[in-house]
């Protein structure tokens, strides 16, 4: 039996608000800034791509030099998929396997020719964007692992509601002249409740989004884990047809791709085909989504050989139609310039309530002035620099690698992930050999400068009045990690309590 | 609260158990819950799948939380192993464990 | 969505939030010195939480029923960052900016109808 006296619901909640969030703070960390940077993955890919302009040719040409290319390269493919080109896009994007375990091979195609696109060989935003929900991992574990912290994200979130005792009265409250801890705490609070609308569609909608993964018991029962059933009876999915395994003939794909801009009335986005040897195959038009939150991509499928029309997507029913506004919610696409401005300082005041919540930890468990005596303290805090400072070190190393490394490198895309990696990892461990009471500047200070020389090397190598734009928001977020720096370089003010108060440090 | 002992290993084990509890129990109801609302749910079989699957983050969410409030760990797993058994036993009846009759 | 739009919500926001926070005692005095009288707390209360009704109306009518109340609250967050970030740096600039708000939003009101 336990000797302590037992916890009221706020404090047990207060609890699990602490310890769950340290548990997977710094993996969430990761995931808020990738994610929140990936609301401006096409902005990032144009930078990272500077080779790249207009498209040379109409998506119509376009789809039928890729078709051309993928049946020279994989003709007996499981499926192609070829993203056409848009002044967005300038580029056609191709994808073919011949497995859905994959691996799923991937091209950039010059819209003209059909041949791989002169573009330097790089990731662009697409890196960030996939890193969000699979950290680099083989991707099934892991959107798991990012999965699992989302649940305990979500606890985390309605164990720290419950513990803000005073939610109201403190909401616009921010103490910066009282003790560190009442400052962090304060700072927590609020980039935490001012944000709370946003954290908590954030995080319910991201598991939404993994929902077919994480939770697939209800396709098992009612499908017999036929997912594609499922798909095609919501109306998500437009239903194709079964393989004939007899070989047969494509028609042009930019035919099809005419006729279906002719049905709906715009240009598909992607063009997908099913079985490209098989005298069955298909060809799926998909369009990008209607103006509205719901995330649903309308689409055509066509008879791959005479270029029939065989189904389409139909209605989506209200639950489904539910499920499809959460995926909206969550990647924003609908969003124009203003709101996508909001819905970033959203994400960065969520990683900033991660990142104030982790130095909070530390903060309010350790003894006043002496050095922290525990393993556990120490670690934390190593790990909380390592992050906190490392990973935005990390983003500016992608960044400059993608200037500074040759373009003929092979493997390039491949060493630009590693910089990410390197420049994470650097970071991190320098920050090991900092004295303590200069790590914190030094860590955020090298971030700063790392950020810095992104608009310095773009004006050396590439030097284009059209990425005036992206370099000034590298050059802000240098500013604020400068301003980062100095704020923590302060002295510290005389401290007033003299024990770590463990359950003031949560009780607001 | 002024300092107080260090916990036992009751206590550690105790945290241990409803850490467990929550994560596996949690899952477990929820994944139950699921599967019991696309079979059981008047909708048309798509929608009571969505859902089932829109619900389950809020009732795993749910369980977690009841496992960390529960006034023991024994109480907690009581509560929770009622609650499973409940829905097993209304997906036993909906269907969900006998062997599928091909058409 | 647009920017008139979101400039009209988020002035609209700001000035609302500012007076909610200027009801309540500790804020009140970090601004003005003084506590707040009752029947003044009344009125920025009223006042605070029909500014944002109002907030939330003019995002549904320049943004419809789909993006308006996400575009609200959106406006809402970065509305009272910004009314946390001058309470805190300069709270002696927190009347005049709720109120020159005021016709800010006004300027943004037409272009924000019209799009």
């Amino acid at each position: 039996m336990s000797h302590a006296p037992r916890k009221s619901f706020r404090q047990s909640m207060a609890w699990l608000h602490t310890w769950s969030g340290l548990v997977v703070g710094w993996v969430l960390f990761a995931i808020f800034v990738t994610g929140t940077a990936s609301y401006y993955r096409t902005e990032i890919s144009h930078w990272m791509r500077p080779e790249l302009s207009a498209p040379t040719a109409d998506p119509a040409t376009a789809a039928t030099r890729a078709a051309a290319f993928l049946g020279r390269t994989m003709p007996d493919a499981l499926a192609w998929s070829v993203k056409l080109p848009t002044a967005e896009h300038p580029t056609a994007e191709v994808y073919w396997w011949n497995n859905p375990a994959g691996p799923y091979h991937h091209a950039l195609l010059d819209p003209a020719t059909g041949e791989p696109s002169h573009a330097r060989d790089t990731k662009g935003g697409d890196f960030l964007y996939r890193f969000h929900f699979e950290l680099s991992l083989p991707p099934v574990w892991g959107r798991w692992i990012v999965g699992i912290c989302a649940m305990i994200l979500l606890v985390s979130l309605i164990s720290g509601i419950v513990t803000h005792r005073r939610i109201f009265a403190d909401f616009f409250t921010f103490r910066r002249d009282k003790s560190a801890q009442r400052g962090w705490l304060d700072a927590h609070n609020v980039v935490g409740v001012l944000a709370l609308p946003f954290h908590l569609m954030i995080v319910y909608t991201g598991l939404v989004e993994l929902g077919p993964l994480l939770m697939p018991w209800g396709v098992k029962a009612a499908y017999q884990d036929d997912i594609l059933a499922y798909y095609a009876e919501t109306g998500i999915m437009a239903a194709g047809r079964k393989p004939a395994g007899q070989p047969g003939t494509l028609m042009p794909l930019g035919e099809i791709v005419a006729r279906a801009t002719a049905a709906h009335g715009e240009v598909p986005e992607v063009v997908m085909v099913t079985g490209p040897g098989d005298a069955a195959a298909s060809v799926t038009a998909f369009f990008e989504e209607p103006p509205g939150l719901a995330h649903l991509h309308p689409q055509i499928v066509y008879a791959g050989d005479t270029g029939a029309e065989l189904s389409r997507t139909g209605d989506v029913a209200a639950a489904t139609r539910t499920g499809a506004v959460m995926t909206g919610l969550h990647e924003a696409h609908f969003a124009a310039a203003p709101l996508r401005v909001l819905f970033f300082i959203c994400g960065v005041m969520g990683a900033a309530t991660i990142a104030s919540g982790l130095v909070l930890w530390t903060v309010a468990r350790a003894p006043k002035g002496a050095d922290p005596a525990g393993f556990g303290l120490r670690l934390v805090r190593i790990l909380n620099l390592g992050t906190i400072a490392g990973l935005p070190t990390g983003l500016a190393a992608y960044f400059l690698a993608n200037r500074l490394l040759p373009l003929d490198l092979v493997g390039r895309a491949d060493w630009e992930v590693r910089g990410f990696f390197a420049g994470w990892m650097l970071a991190a461990l320098a920050a090991l050999l900092y004295p303590k009471a200069r790590a914190w500047p030094a860590a955020l200070g090298v971030a700063a400068l790392a950020f810095l020389a992104i608009p310095l090397v773009d004006a050396l190598t590439i030097n284009e009045t059209r990425f005036l734009g992206f370099d000034a928001a590298m050059l802000a977020v240098a500013m604020l990690l400068a301003l980062g720096a100095r704020l923590a370089s302060r002295p510290r003010r005389q401290m007033r309590a003299a024990q770590p108060n463990r359950s003031r440090a949560v009780e607001a | 609260m002024s300092a107080r002992p260090m916990p036992g290993l009751t206590d550690r084990l105790s945290v241990a158990g409803r850490v467990v509890l929550a994560a596996f129990g949690g899952y477990g109801v929820a994944a139950l819950s699921t599967a019991l609302f696309a079979l059981a749910l008047p909708l048309p079989r798509s929608e009571a799948v969505s859902t089932g699957t829109l619900a389950s983050f809020a009732i795993m969410a749910g369980a977690v939380v009841w496992v960390f409030s529960a006034r023991t760990l024994r109480r907690a797993a009581l509560v929770l192993g009622v609650i499973a058994a409940l829905l097993a036993a209304g997906l036993w009846l909906a269907g969900a464990f006998s062997p599928m009759v091909v058409p | 969505m647009t920017v008139p739009a979101v400039v009209l919500s988020i002035c609209l926001s700001f000035s609302s939030f500012a007076a909610l926070a200027l009801s309540l005692d500790r804020h009140h005095r970090a601004v003005f010195r003084v506590p707040a009288p009752r029947n003044r707390t009344r009125g920025l209360r009223v006042a605070g939480w029909c500014g944002l009704a109002v907030a939330f109306a003019a995002s549904v009518a320049c943004s419809g029923w789909n993006f308006g109340p996400v575009q609200w609250i959106g406006g809402l967050t970065g509305a009272a960052l910004l009314v946390v970030a001058v309470m805190s740096y300069r709270p002696a600039w927190l009347r005049a900016a709720a109120v020159a708000a005021l016709p800010l939003a006004m300027l943004a009101l037409p272009f924000a109808l019209g799009s």
